[in-house]
């Protein structure tokens, strides 16, 4: 699958992100990612002295499609190079293709974790970089009583199976586990916020996905009046973008970890937020830490193109293996024993603008660690500390 | 063990790749090195396997080695969980699988799916054989000993003209007070009966502590009356 490109013609590269469907909200923002390196890579003169074009599909946000996409873009477009995706239903249809194929996917969303293929790099978080962060955060501040609403699919129940086990290891509780469809109405999360009204929660756990998230956060508040700040929605998904389709007043105290929030106050997110705004427009859908990795992952991808100096799937991957990149987030690493990223954590809760404002982080970046099946909550080498390092916190 | 125990347990395992030294070795080492096992790799087959193997990745092919019959015969009963690495269907190679009485197999091409399946699979089927076979081995042990037990009852039911009750009762209180076991004090009194029988020369002799089948046992009830 070498793509012998002649010189002076450009680089072309594969790009599936949703612009329509229940995901597009979020998509679009990694869409704006992918694009927005691949505009400043060109603008500095793109790679060899050849610009990057990208070729876009949008896949509706069903899973078949992306599957059907990634082939043609394979075949037909002869690209071999790939990003996209956000929910695992839709990477499990293109990962088939892209081994087949022998290209190299770029996977920029946080998942449950237990894949590897020598095909994918991936860049968003495995839940040991984000749920005992989420979870040790949530029961020092509000308590160890929860309850699991999610979106009925893979990475919600992987997602609640963890977290319930390190709530356990609080000895905490689940009082609760709901899963609604991802097309599911206003009415089906309204039956879920009373029941947990009934139930009397110290917090929720959301992994509510795509347009159900603006549904639940809506309802929530609706019906939970200024009681949903005292009892707020933790979720490792809740985004930028989501919070502003919400509207502030909806996402007000809840909180999400996450590796990269737009309010990050750091130079590399700063230029990083001011490209974005400056290319998009101020009305641009905002900023999402899926979208920081996409636009990280592009650039990885360029960097190790330049050093190659071809497409070729085996010299690109060998390549990226142990490659570091200075992110928005912060320094990131590819790890070569897994493919996955060496990556930041934060947890930050919605202010009554609608804005993140980081409370913890990490010190350094986590190592990924796709296959551990029970994080262990007193993890050491995952402790939070104050997001502003002067007031430190334990 | 419960099921959630061997997934959850599955990090704490020392895995071994027997196996060739090439890129199907090099794909599955590092699978199981991503999964977390602490994994080592031999190769020529060894003469013995290190102690506290947990799993055991073993090429298969047409024919079974004989030094990896001999190299599982020298483990036995402590025989670890084994996966087969096995690159053909054919016949000979399954004969080999089924001969080799592995748990599962991974077909080659190594690819890094299916691999935490089938040590799963493998384990769970490994975890129930030796709990079964604990069990089967506890009530052998029951049945031989109940075999016993009635022998003695029935001597003693000749020689002292007592009701089997009583001679169960006789039995039980010789073995607590001896702190021992019922099974033991009718081992003896067999033992005592057939040294009697033997030097009397009038009753046959029962077998020196062997145990026969029930049909044998009842026997001297024919003769003493």
């Amino acid at each position: 699958m070498s793509k012998t490109q002649k010189s002076g013609q450009p680089w072309r590269v594969g790009v599936l992100y949703s612009q329509t469907g229940v995901t597009a909200v979020i998509e679009r923002s990694q869409l704006n990612g992918t694009l927005l390196a691949i505009s400043e890579i060109n603008a500095r003169g793109g790679v060899a002295g050849r610009e990057i074009v990208p070729v876009i599909y949008d896949p509706q946000s069903q899973p078949k499609l992306y599957g059907r996409l990634a082939e043609r873009l394979l075949v037909e477009d002869r690209v071999n190079v790939l990003f996209g995706c956000y929910m695992s239903s839709s990477r499990k249809e293109v990962l088939p293709v892209v081994e087949r194929r022998n290209g190299l996917f770029f996977y920029s969303t946080l998942y449950e974790g237990f894949e590897y293929s020598a095909n994918v790099i991936y860049g968003g978080a495995a839940p040991n970089q984000n749920s005992v962060p989420l979870a040790s955060y949530l029961m020092e501040t509000y308590g160890n009583r929860f309850y699991f609403v999610g979106s009925d699919y893979i990475y919600p129940r992987e997602s609640n199976r963890v977290m319930r086990h390190i709530v356990r290891q609080g000895r905490g509780e689940v009082v609760e586990e709901r899963y609604l469809p991802l097309d599911a109405d206003d009415e089906a999360f309204e039956r879920v916020v009373s029941d947990i009204r009934r139930k009397s929660p110290d917090v929720i756990f959301s992994t509510v996905v795509g347009d159900g998230t603006v549904k639940f956060y809506r309802a929530y508040r609706r019906m939970m009046g200024e009681d949903s700040i005292r009892v707020p929605i933790g979720s490792l998904t809740t985004n930028e973008a989501e919070a502003a389709r919400m509207g502030a007043e909806a996402a007000e105290g809840h909180i999400t970890a996450a590796p990269y929030f737009e309010t990050l106050e750091t130079p590399p997110s700063c230029a990083f937020r001011d490209h974005y705004y400056a290319h998009f427009g101020e009305d641009a859908s905002p900023v999402t830490s899926c979208c920081e990795a996409a636009y990280f992952q592009t650039h990885m991808f360029a960097e190790a193109l330049a050093r190659v100096g071809g497409m070729d799937t085996e010299l690109l991957r060998d390549d990226l293996l142990n490659a570091e990149f200075n992110a928005p987030q912060g320094l990131v690493k590819v790890d070569p024993d897994n493919h996955h990223t060496y990556l930041h954590t934060r947890i930050a809760t919605l202010d009554s603008n609608g804005r993140f404002r980081i409370e913890r982080e990490v010190p350094q970046a986590i190592k990924p660690d796709p296959y551990l099946v029970y994080p262990a909550l007193n993890d050491w080498t995952i402790r939070l500390r104050g997001a502003n390092p002067i007031r430190s916190i334990g | 063990m419960l099921s959630s125990q061997i997934l959850n347990g599955i990090r704490s395992l020392r895995a071994m790749v027997v196996h060739p030294p090439d890129s199907d070795a090099r794909e599955l080492v590092n699978q199981l090195r991503r999964i977390g096992c602490r994994t080592e790799t031999l190769w020529p087959v060894p003469d013995v396997l290190p102690p506290h193997v947990d799993l055991l990745f073993l090429e298969i092919t047409e024919t079974v080695p004989d030094v990896v019959v001999r190299m599982l015969e020298e483990v036995g009963e402590l025989r670890p969980t084994l996966i087969g690495l096995a690159g053909y269907e054919s016949p000979s190679v399954l004969q080999s699988v089924l001969d080799l009485k592995v748990e599962a197999v991974i077909t080659k091409p190594m690819r890094p799916y299916g691999v935490l399946t089938s040590m799963l699979m493998a384990r769970r089927i490994w975890e129930e054989r030796r709990s079964l076979d604990k069990k089967i081995a506890k009530l052998h042990d029951k049945v031989r000993n109940s075999q016993t037990v009635s022998r003695a009852k029935f001597i003693l039911m000749n020689i002292h003209r007592i009701s089997e009750e009583e001679a169960y009762r006789r039995i039980r209180s010789q073995a607590m007070a001896k702190r021992t076991t019922t099974a033991e004090i009718a081992q003896a009194i067999i033992n005592a009966d057939g040294i009697l029988g033997n030097i009397g020369g009038s009753q046959p002799p029962h077998g020196e502590g062997r145990v026969d089948d029930l049909e044998k046992v009842q026997r001297p009830t024919l003769y003493v009356k």
